[in-house]
């Protein structure tokens, strides 16, 4: 394989590897580059399946681009190769790992949040209440499902709560 | 017959009906005085009719205009109701590491939120659920924008 196609192939890997989503685009890339250098598809499917293994465990081990430089050579690619895929691995491993980082595991993760608020203006049981309630939906991740949750709360209570919420907001901001 | 009037049976020295409809003629006095929020006497006084005893108008009144305010807040904490809010606790964490990457500092926010089901529902036993939700930096920021927002709604409605 020479450089010049050796680049386009990494380009499309790490097209790949950075929008993971985009499978479909991917194969249609890796077929369109065989043809095109009259390579057959299934042994390079093979080549891009061990390649690919590289990248992911450099970004689970958070290795440096030297690292993963001397990891290729030692595959027994040749040194220029090595520097020009190390090179691409250190623009791109700011993007992979805020990806990897994404997709770790979130327990009940918080998606959206609706509110409205209003007056009760009487009931049942009173003819004239003239009370402020706030009402929050909550839409919760639940595994792979959507949950919605409703709660009221009453103003002294949303108060407090905001007030919780900076005290959280300050605390994350001292770990980051 | 009620446990009310059942109690009421002996030391009155009443029969079974009459206590059921003390309690019961009781019942509507207090329920319309805490419905139409009266809070003066003269409001209540003028319930009775004409030639109720006097000292017993005047006593009976004493003891509803005492409570009036404190059956209101029940009234009020036990209408019906989405699930309210009783308390709310959160922690932060720092993500260490995961299956995805070993390595990392990742702070987050588990937020617990303690609701009760609809009080009208439950009666006397009201069910309370816990909510853990986690929040990455990025929700809280938006939460907060969004919170930020329904304050600011809030003084201009109270300003008005």
């Amino acid at each position: 394989v020479s450089s010049q196609q050796f680049s386009a192939l990494t380009e499309v890997l790490f097209r790949f590897l950075t929008e993971p989503k985009e499978v479909e685009r991917f194969l249609t890339q890796l077929s369109d580059f065989a043809t095109m250098n009259k390579i057959s598809l299934g042994p390079l499917k093979n080549i891009v399946k061990s390649i690919l293994l590289v990248p992911n465990g450099a970004l689970k081990r958070n290795l440096s681009p030297e690292q993963v430089r001397a990891d290729f050579i030692a595959l027994g690619l040749s040194e220029e190769k090595a520097s020009y895929f190390a090179e691409q691995w250190k623009v791109n491993s700011p993007t992979l790992t805020r990806l990897a980082v994404g997709q770790t595991l979130m327990i009940n993760q918080l998606i959206d949040m609706e509110w409205k608020f209003g007056v009760t203006a009487g009931s049942s049981e009173l003819e004239k209440v003239g009370s402020i309630f706030l009402q929050l939906k909550l839409v919760i991740k639940k595994g792979s499902q959507l949950e919605n949750v409703y709660v009221e709360l009453t103003l002294p209570q949303f108060y407090s709560f905001l007030h919780e919420m900076e005290r959280v907001k300050t605390s994350l901001e001292s770990f980051s | 017959l009620g446990p009310l009037a059942q109690r009421a049976c002996p030391g009155l020295a009443v029969s079974a009906e009459e206590a059921e409809q003390l309690v019961s003629a009781l019942h509507n006095l207090t329920r319309h005085v805490v419905y139409r929020g009266l809070t003066r006497a003269e409001d209540i006084l003028c319930l009775f009719p004409e030639n109720f005893h006097q000292n017993l108008k005047n006593l009976l009144t004493k003891i509803i205009l005492e409570n009036v305010s404190a059956w209101r807040n029940e009234a009020q904490a036990s209408q019906i109701s989405l699930p309210r809010l009783v308390d709310m606790d959160w922690r932060v964490d720092i993500k260490t590491s995961s299956d995805s990457i070993v390595r990392m500092a990742v702070p987050t926010c588990l937020l617990q939120l303690k609701i009760q089901e609809d009080a009208a529902l439950c009666g006397n036993n009201p069910v309370v659920s816990a909510l853990t939700v986690e929040l990455s930096k990025e929700t809280l920021d938006t939460m907060l924008e969004g919170l930020g927002r329904i304050r600011d709604q809030l003084s201009a409605v109270a300003n008005k």
